[in-house]
């Protein structure tokens, strides 16, 4: 029952492009994905929120479809596609009837080829995603709380702690050369995966992925990329004005263990029994009972990534919006308590086996959704991309709950007491500059 | 040897391949004695199972019959925090046992208790959704604590673009109708009772009213058996139903400003009335509606997005509710865009008022639509969503099965007609929420203007 039995099948063309097809004949529809092996970590310097501007002038032309062909190729053959920026990793993925993979592939293998942009685009997408920051962080209550906020608390090394959305004179600044290096550079076939899940045979796949993927030159050498962080000592504090909402607020976070370690299987659960929904410890404790929080929220990467789709030093985060008649202090003593009485005692042999059957309902469904309902199995096609470019082991979507049903109560404690250091962590406050109305 | 000259595979788009053909599951569906009508479809993708128990009245009818907007919300809020069985703490914790998530929430027409659970747990989640469902005790304390929250949450919304242009929108297309109201204000959350609650309760959760879906790995025999057992005992009774009141007629555009400070962006919705789902016309307008503002590919996204560079995420949408539905259009744009986003806003609705469309367009808009449609067809929660579309709104049972062959049928004069009908553009309410020292020029150039303050009234 804890054994999964997804079908993989998995090649390598000469160029180095890895292909990983998930067959299932369920519905006659597929969802198709490259992931590159980049993301807004190791965009250049000076150049903050290059990668997520990049990942929108991908959609901006190749050589054989130019602008705005991409996108009617596929929505005219009944499909959807989007593409998104992680820390690690970006992906362009579509979700289309089965009679449409022949199409899709072409599309995908013609941006890899030859990405095809200019100035005018660039100017265009630059706009674009202004709006889009001004929508998602500048124009809304507690925007980018706390997953912009955290970062430059947190880290010392530029490439974890700069601003991912980018900031306006940087992305000014982005040229059409810093486009067409950063294509050359990081989106080459060694460096990416294409992934088929749903209605597509292997034979049929792999056939057309070299049909137009294999003549793709393999590209240069990746550069040497420096990630690495200091130790976290000490406590590190920041403030940010919440300009729109009217509850204080706070986050903090815990550097995360790398991932496949014994710590982060512990760790992954004993986020599970601290933020899983209502019957976590801190919504229970903070909201629930105490009545401190209005709401509280929590996990590896949140709110912006996963337990499994990063590659570099990370946060367990853990966000709290109080009342404002508590004082930030209060809310926050309140919080340690909760985290203190697991480092003390770890947690219940009942409550870790209540976990873990939630965590394997969960993680099954991920698998199946992910992404809403109009893309089929995004879950398993992103699991896949993560486990073959970080780990070269796609078939670990079939066997990594083995190692997270192992974990014992007291695995779970000793990691409590690693990783949850109250002298070793980075808190960030958001503080209304008006006041609510009472 | 000799060498093989290979074609180069790019220089033609390739063709689609032939389709496989579309086959919707077989649905079990039964009327149980007391009268909660189930429906069943097996789908054996992943070892769990989801779907919803719905009831037929949210919070038009509690706003138009208790006087009480938002009281189906609080109500499902607090059904969730304890029955006469198991306090708040004790359902929390049981649902994680069996690996299970719970959802309760109201809308304007419907309240829904969600589920979504490991298949080998089915009987101890239906059991504690009929509890739910049932023997809601309404636990003061708990009641008092979701009042706070629901509170602190609108005091976050009034602050938030998107929800108060959908407020004023509301307001203006559904004058003294409650779809008016998409959430009370605090005075009226203060004044909740207790007693209100429960009353709701009473009266509204009863199977007569409801509709169970259930979508996943399970055999449709045996599960219509136990949810016979866990729901059968359920006691019916009659449910009051929510007077229709004519809508405002609307004559003119007119502007509705709410100003919201410091605003470094403004959100514009252009809105009309429509129609229901239930309506012949529905699918020629949702055609019209994809071509228009519904897809990446359409032409308003296309305009103001990918030429203009006026805003990230624009978007139109037809919305049904039971008794009626509106046609709006959304953009979050740049403050000194704001006239111009407007004028091709309007423009692109001229224009699919004023001339048909092309035939590769039309062919191209239709087979996104029946595409989409069929990507459901892949998830439990994908079905899951298409039959509570079919059966809340009470479409033929073959509505699915025929969808892709309606829509294929559609013409460029069913589009132009339906743009005609329903793109209002002579009439269209436009509301922008922003800061109006900078966009209020703008705002006058297209009507009349009346400026809201973005504080609850």
């Amino acid at each position: 029952m804890n054994e999964l039995h997804i079908p993989l099948e998995t090649t390598k063309l000469e160029n180095g492009l890895r292909v990983v097809i998930s067959p299932d004949r369920t519905a006659p529809v597929a969802t198709l994905g490259v992931y590159y092996n980049i993301g807004f970590r190791l965009e250049p310097r000076g150049r903050s929120g290059f990668a997520h501007l990049f990942e929108h002038m991908m959609f901006q032309g190749s050589e054989h479809a130019g602008k705005m062909m991409h996108i009617k190729l596929i929505n005219s053959s009944g499909g959807v596609l989007n593409g998104s920026t992680h820390y690690d990793v970006t992906n362009y993925y579509e979700s289309i009837p089965s009679n449409a993979v022949e199409r899709v592939l072409w599309l995908e293998a013609d941006r890899m080829r030859a990405l095809k942009v200019d100035d005018e685009n660039l100017r265009n997408q630059r706009d674009v995603v202004k709006e889009e920051v001004r929508v998602n962080v500048l124009n809304q209550p507690y925007g980018g709380f706390p997953w912009l906020d955290l970062p430059p608390i947190a880290f010392r090394n530029w490439a974890n702690a700069h601003n991912f959305y980018g900031d306006f004179a940087d992305l000014d600044a982005a040229s059409l050369d810093d486009v067409q290096q950063f294509f050359r550079t990081y989106y080459s076939p060694a460096n990416a995966v294409l992934l088929m899940v749903g209605d597509v045979t292997p034979d049929e796949g792999f056939a057309l992925a070299r049909r137009y993927f294999g003549s793709i030159p393999p590209g240069p050498p990746l550069p040497k990329a420096d990630v690495g962080e200091p130790p976290f000592e000490g406590v590190r504090r920041g403030e940010v004005e919440e300009k729109f909402g009217t509850l204080p607020a706070f986050a903090v976070g815990y550097r995360a263990p790398e991932r496949r370690t014994p710590d982060w299987y512990a760790l992954a659960m004993l986020d599970h029994a601290l933020h899983g929904g209502r019957a976590g410890r801190v919504y229970r404790q903070l909201v629930l009972e105490q009545q401190i929080a209005v709401d509280t929220g929590g996990g590896i990467q949140y709110p912006v990534g996963d337990l499994f789709d990063y590659n570099g030093p990370t946060l367990l985060v853990s966000r709290v919006l109080h009342k404002p008649e508590y004082s930030p202090d209060q809310a926050l003593d309140a919080f340690d308590a909760v985290i203190d009485a697991v480092r003390q005692h770890g947690i219940e042999q009942g409550e870790l086996e209540q976990v873990k059957v939630k965590f394997r309902s969960e993680y099954v469904s991920s698998l199946e959704g992910g992404h809403g309902a109009s893309i089929p199995r995004y879950g398993l096609m992103h699991y896949l991309a993560c486990f073959t470019l970080f780990d070269n082991d796609p078939s670990l979507v079939n066997s990594i709950l083995e190692g997270f049903l192992k974990v014992t109560p007291e695995q779970v404690r000793v990691a409590a007491q690693r990783y949850l250091d109250p002298n070793r962590r980075a808190i960030v406050f958001r503080k209304p500059t008006k006041k609510a109305a009472d | 040897m000799a060498t093989v000259q290979m074609p180069d595979p790019f220089a033609q788009v390739p063709s689609l391949g032939p389709e496989r053909p579309v086959v919707w599951p077989a649905r079990t569906r039964r009327k149980l004695a007391n009268g909660l009508e189930v429906v069943l479809v097996e789908s054996h993708t992943i070892p769990k199972f989801t779907g919803e128990l719905y009831l037929r009245s949210g919070n038009a009818v509690a706003a138009a019959n208790a006087k009480s907007p938002g009281l189906a919300e609080i109500t499902a809020t607090v059904v969730r925090t304890g029955t006469e069985k198991r306090s708040s703490r004790q359902i929390e914790e049981d649902l994680r046992r069996i690996g299970a998530d719970v959802g309760t929430s109201a809308g304007a027409d419907t309240t829904a208790i969600g589920f979504n659970g490991l298949a080998e747990f089915s009987g101890d989640l239906l059991k504690l959704v009929a509890e739910l469902a049932q023997q809601a005790s309404f636990p003061a304390d708990e009641f008092e604590r979701e009042r706070r929250q629901m509170i602190e949450g609108l005091r976050i919304a009034r602050t938030t673009p998107s929800f108060l242009a959908s407020e004023r929108m509301r307001r203006v297309l559904f004058g003294s109708h409650p779809y008016s109201i998409i959430a009370p204000t605090e005075t009226q959350v203060k004044e909740y009772r207790l007693g209100q609650l429960v009353e709701f309760y009473r009266t509204h959760y009863t199977p007569g009213n409801a509709l169970l879906i259930a979508v996943g790995d399970f055999a449709a025999p045996q599960m219509m058996e136990q949810i016979e057992r866990i729901f059968g005992s359920w006691k019916p009774a009659t449910v009051p139903v929510v007077p229709d009141t004519t809508l405002p007629e609307l004559h003119g555009r007119r502007v509705h400003l709410v100003h919201l400070p410091e605003s470094v962006q403004t959100q514009v919705v252009v809105a009309n009335h429509a129609i229901t789902r239930k309506q012949p016309d529905w699918l020629r307008l949702a055609l019209a509606n994809s071509i228009y503002g519904g897809a990446f590919n359409s032409r308003l996204i296309i305009n103001i997005r990918e030429q203009k560079g006026y805003t990230y995420s624009p978007r139109s949408g037809v919305h049904a509710l039971r008794q009626h539905g509106y046609f709006s259009v959304n953009a979050a744009v740049r403050n000194d865009v704001v006239a111009a986003s407007l004028t091709e806003i309007f423009y692109e609705i001229d224009r699919m008022r004023s001339l048909a469309v092309g035939e590769d367009e039309l062919s191209d808009a239709r087979t996104y639509m029946s595409g989409v449609f069929s990507l459901g067809l892949a998830t439990q929660d994908g079905l899951a969503s298409q039959l509570s579309t079919v059966y809340l709104n009470e479409l033929p049972d073959n509505e699915l099965e025929t969808y892709r062959q309606r829509v294929r049928a559609l013409t460029a004069a069913d589009v132009l007609a339906a743009a005609r009908r329903y793109f209002d553009s002579p009439n269209a309410q436009i509301t922008i929420v922003g800061d109006h020292g900078q966009i209020g020029d703008q705002a006058r150039l297209f009507g009349e203007v009346t400026e809201y303050s973005a504080e609850p009234e």
